[in-house]
């Protein structure tokens, strides 16, 4: 990777699920929401969340706004993690175009690859600089 | 006359080290991070990746492989039609949107039941060859009525169009199109198309 090829990290780690023993939940539940706003004078991140879904799967919702003048090519990427803090490989783990047109909010959906994924780790980068570099352990 | 030919082979090895050194030097792609190399037109291993990513994200988010009340549906896979200009095996495809629905936790796939009779043919082989078979001990053989059928039906195309932008342009339009069917209703419960697009030279050959 080219060195001046810099990236934009969002770190954020959710604990999802309960103990072993816990029953999946039987509705839908919002297990996070990142309060802390981050980016730079162009793109800038203001909503991250995730839920357990009443069918076992994880889903992560990113919510950012564009303040360029330009059209920017965004790509995210999400690992996740199993209860036991293992990584779940997986090919949705790769990196995604998330295009961020100008002066509008963006928007990232993704769903996780197995019911076993209990926390996540968030990536977003554009091609020029680092606008956010954040972790978050645990549950609120 | 001794000069001559030595000349020659003096010729013969510079133009061989000239073309040898012009020559592009092979090496390992990087395939986690592999954004340096140019696009082609003809479809390679990035875009069957992209497309494949898409196609399970939508399915899971779609609620199509969440089984009401839990447990897991078994899938098989029916045909993918390559309907473009290049000799692509769908496996391609198929083969990664499988892995990822295995890994879902949702899915299993059966080998025993395809399109074009049973994907794995030992499995098949072993139990029709050995049942009754004296050389085996039978109560090691597969029994009858253990198989399972399969609840969903994965099918799709992959579909090609070349379009002229100008005379020295051109734009090559591929279509992924999935459908997962029901099979006990016949109903369509899942479907998605990725369409990936490249734009480029004439002189770029698309299959």
């Amino acid at each position: 990777m080219r060195t001046n090829s810099a990236i934009i990290i969002l770190s954020l780690l959710l604990l999802g699920g309960c103990a072993a023993s816990s029953p999946e939940p039987k509705g839908d539940s919002v297990v996070n929401v990142i309060k802390q706003e981050c980016g730079n004078n162009d793109i800038h991140i203001k909503d991250i969340k995730g839920r357990k879904k009443s069918d076992g799967f994880m889903q992560v919702q990113v919510i950012g706004e564009s303040n360029s003048d330009k059209y920017q090519r965004l790509e995210y990427r999400i690992v996740w993690f199993d209860k036991q803090g293992f990584v779940i490989d997986t090919i949705l783990s790769n990196w995604t175009v998330v295009p961020a047109y100008a002066h509008q909010p963006f928007h990232v959906n993704v769903i996780s690859p197995s019911v076993k994924a209990k926390t996540f780790r968030i990536y977003i980068r554009n091609e020029k600089e680092i606008i956010c570099d954040q972790q978050q352990d645990g549950l609120e | 006359m001794r000069s001559t030919a030595r000349w020659t082979g003096v010729g013969l090895i510079t133009v061989g080290l000239l073309i040898g050194g012009c020559a592009p030097k092979t090496q390992n792609i990087d395939m986690h991070n592999d954004k340096e190399a140019e696009a082609v037109m003809g479809l390679d291993y990035r875009d069957f990746q992209t497309a494949a990513q898409e196609m399970i994200q939508s399915m899971i988010t779609s609620g199509a492989v969440s089984k009401p009340g839990g447990g897991k549906y078994v899938l098989a896979v029916s045909n993918v039609v390559n309907d473009t200009m290049q000799h692509i095996d769908t496996d391609q495809l198929v083969k990664k949107m499988r892995v990822g629905l295995l890994k879902s936790g949702k899915v299993v796939v059966t080998t025993a039941v395809s399109a074009e009779g049973a994907e794995d043919k030992m499995a098949m082989k072993t139990r029709q060859e050995l049942r009754g078979n004296e050389e085996f001990k039978q109560s090691t053989v597969a029994k009858k009525g253990q198989m399972i059928a399969p609840d969903l039906s994965l099918s799709g195309k992959i579909i090609q169009r070349n379009i002229s932008i100008d005379r020295s342009t051109q734009q090559v339009e591929y279509y992924f199109q999935m459908t997962l069917t029901d099979i006990n209703t016949g109903l369509a419960t899942w479907e998605d198309e990725q369409v990936i697009g490249k734009r480029g030279s004439n002189k770029s050959v698309a299959w």
